[in-house]
């Protein structure tokens, strides 16, 4: 081997791994690594909850975005988000069991927030919250009964609840009687870190029509996999090359799902630019859950900037968006793989480890068996 | 004259007549003139300060009226707008909230909700169950001679719910028209307005508003800028007087909104009726000066309750027109209609000669 080849030979191994550096996840592999990020749910009797994403920056609120492409949506205050509208922060996002019902655990989360002082100022030391929130279909799931489901009281306990820190995933919070293509969703988390110190962060609700896996049990996300997180899966049969029959026929001719997330930066964004980064990490959904946004699904992305770094501390801002974006839509897709290997059996639903144990039998659910 | 010429004189008569035939009130000058569509207010007073909140509710009858929405005004407050969009799957609506108290007042739809399920009305999700299909959105009103907690919450809308009926709709200082205000201290009292027109093909419109909005309605000799859109006598003794000025309205004046609902009993797609609902809104932009602005979280809900061949577009055409003709004539109904509350005068009492005499 002359000299000029083992330079090249450094070269590109350093490269690759400057480039590996460059996808870490944060400690908690949580969105709570994004700073100002606090992360609450309420679990209720099955199968139902709630689970609240608070936002701050210097006690202020944060600039939030959303991406709404799916069909059969439940949603509070996304025209505010508008990036033409006049408020530009977001104190909190609600994402709960419950179909539109749920959108009650909202107005508990302004409470908690009102008593403590947070929100949008209105004068004479009065707040308003602003609480966007989505919700996704859970009610009458395995038996439990129709009405209930997070009302009030799921919001201000979640609000209470919400803490930095590691978040616990699978059958909690809005995940809680969550159901993606036959087998159990739940809630799951992600995170990276950039060699910037950017860090991307999503928490999504995964209740899809749309299945997280081929017909032969490979998770369609499983590619974005950082540092083993998903315990090395093992390909079940026939290798990574996705594979998928149509589309089963739908019982009772109406599916009841959606699936609903946030992901944060803790860069500083407009209005306009957390609306790009929702969209962005949308494509996410879409590379993780197949098919996704169905007329069934009222898929909801909401997207926050925190605002730890400038955006004109990084150059290029367009490039600065694109590369947010694009670790958004990846990292939202590995939270999606997260909520289903942490997602257990239900009396109703298998989860995908117990449907899938060879794949799950070198990873992490499996070594925890 | 030969019969011939009388003929083309009728018809000519028919002709230049008929267009304002095809622009009469319904009976009840009220959104309620559109058959099954029922109103419902809950008002409530603060004990301390005297100050008024409270909420409406616009229920369709049946398995529910096509819904759409345009939301313009720039600091906004709502509830399942986003399922309005011609391209999501639900496409029936079975009630739309209108209420004060900023967000806090998204609430209130909670209520209504339950009340619904109560009745078993909702998009059907099962056996015997339903989830109401209820899109909102607030005014601010919090604050006004009131604690900033005196706001409508889920029982508010229950209440609106249970109170809803067919018939006459109350107007003025009532529902979520209760706190309202119009044009910052320059301007008056707001309120609850409502007004219909029947069109010559038998279409039915009606409009429903709560005026709250930064913009004024009248310029400074009392003129409503929708003055010129009155049907038959409606607006009672306003004359016309010499121009007045335009003035400003107070630029602190952020927490306002206008809200709305038009109906129709024509059939119309989504698509028709989010048409119907945009051109509702420029029956804002005629009636209040400025509208949409930054401060005004301006909404218009749009419901058709037919059940038929969806409308050609021309028919979409002329029920969007008469759709923001209305919903002019409800704002000046909703003025007209206002008491003097707390320290908000009303328009009456600063042009009483363009009003009854108590």
């Amino acid at each position: 081997m002359n000299v000029k080849v083992a330079c090249a030979l450094v070269c590109l191994l350093s490269g690759m791994a400057s480039l590996a550096r460059a996808q870490v996840p944060g400690p908690n592999n949580a969105i709570t690594d994004v700073p100002g990020i606090k992360v609450g749910h309420f679990t209720g009797a099955p199968w139902t909850g709630t689970t609240v994403v608070l936002a701050e920056n210097g006690g202020q609120g944060v600039a939030g975005g959303v991406s709404q492409r799916g069909g059969a949506p439940g949603t509070r205050e996304t025209d505010l988000l508008k990036p033409e509208n006049m408020v530009q922060i977001v104190n909190a996002v609600v994402l709960s069991g419950g179909s539109a019902y749920g959108l009650a655990a909202a107005s508990g989360v302004m409470q908690c927030l009102e008593t403590q002082h947070v929100g949008f100022p209105v004068g004479g030391g009065n707040v308003v919250p602003i609480v966007p929130a989505a919700i996704l279909f859970d009610p009458g799931r395995c038996g439990a009964p129709f009405n209930y489901r997070p009302d009030f009281n799921f919001g201000l306990q979640a609000c209470t609840a919400a803490k930095s820190g590691p978040v616990q995933q699978g059958n909690v919070g809005a995940g809680t009687g969550a159901v993606s293509g036959g087998v159990k969703g739940g809630i799951g988390t992600a995170s990276v870190v950039l060699d910037d110190g950017i860090i991307v962060g999503a928490i999504v609700a995964v209740n899809s029509v749309g299945s997280t896996f081929d017909d032969d049990g490979n998770l369609h996300a499983a590619a974005l996999e950082l540092q083993g997180e998903f315990g090395n899966l093992l390909p079940v049969k026939g290798g990574p090359k996705p594979k998928n029959g149509p589309p089963a026929a739908v019982p009772g001719g109406l599916l009841k799902n959606t699936t609903i997330a946030v992901v944060a930066t803790n860069v500083e964004l407009t209005k306009a630019q957390a609306t790009r980064i929702a969209h962005m990490a949308d494509d996410g959904l879409a590379r993780a859950i197949k098919p996704t946004h169905s007329p069934y699904d009222g898929d909801t992305v909401f997207a926050l900037g925190t605002a730890r770094i400038k955006m004109q501390s990084l150059g290029d801002p367009a490039f600065a968006l694109y590369r947010i974006g694009s670790a958004a839509a990846d990292v939202l897709s590995r939270a999606v793989v997260h909520a289903i290997l942490e997602a257990e059996s239900t009396a109703c639903y298998q989860s995908y480890c117990d449907l899938t144990p060879n794949a799950c039998s070198n990873g992490k659910k499996g070594a925890q068996k | 004259m030969t019969t011939s010429h009388v003929w083309a004189a009728v018809l000519f008569t028919l002709c230049v007549v008929s267009p304002s035939w095809a622009q009469a009130p319904g009976p009840l000058n009220a959104i309620t003139d559109v058959p099954g569509i029922a109103v419902g207010h809950y008002t409530a007073t603060s004990p301390s300060g005297g100050g008024s909140t409270g909420t409406t509710v616009v229920l369709s009858p049946g398995s529910g009226a096509v819904g759409a929405v345009t939301q313009r005004g720039g600091a906004p407050g709502t509830r399942e707008t986003d399922l309005l969009k011609p391209e999501q799957l639900v496409e029936k609506v079975n009630a739309v909230v209108l209420s004060g108290g900023s967000a806090y007042g998204l609430a209130a739809a909670d209520g209504v909700m339950l009340c619904l399920e109560g009745k078993g009305v909702g998009f059907p999700v099962g056996p015997s169950q339903v989830v109401p299909i209820v899109p909102s959105a607030i005014l601010f009103d919090p604050g006004r001679c009131a604690p900033f907690t005196f706001r409508p919450d889920a029982s508010f809308g229950m209440a609106a719910c249970q109170a809803a009926k067919g018939g006459p709709v109350q107007q003025g200082n009532v529902g979520a028209g209760a706190g309202a205000i119009s044009g910052g201290s320059t301007g008056s009292k707001g309120g609850l307005g409502t007004a219909s027109v029947v069109m010559g093909n038998g279409i039915i419109v009606g409009a429903i508003v709560a005026v709250n909005s930064s913009g004024r309605t009248f310029d400074t000799a009392g003129n409503f800028y929708a003055g010129f859109l009155e049907l038959g006598n409606e607006f009672d003794m306003v004359a016309p007087t010499a121009a007045g000025a335009e003035v400003g309205t107070d630029s602190t004046l952020l927490q306002n909104t206008t809200i709305a609902v038009v109906a129709t009993n024509a059939t119309l797609t989504k698509a028709q009726a989010l048409k119907v609902a945009q051109m509702a809104d420029d029956g804002l932009a005629r009636a209040i000066k400025p509208s949409h602005g930054v401060g005004d979280g301006d909404t218009i809900f749009a419901m058709a309750t037919g059940t038929g061949t969806p409308a050609s577009n021309n028919t979409v055409n002329s029920i969007g027109s008469a759709a923001a003709d209305t919903l002019s004539r409800a704002i000046v109904h909703a003025i007209l209609a206002a008491k003097t509350l707390c320290n908000a005068k009303s328009y009456c009492e600063q042009f009483p000669q363009n009003c009854p005499q108590p």
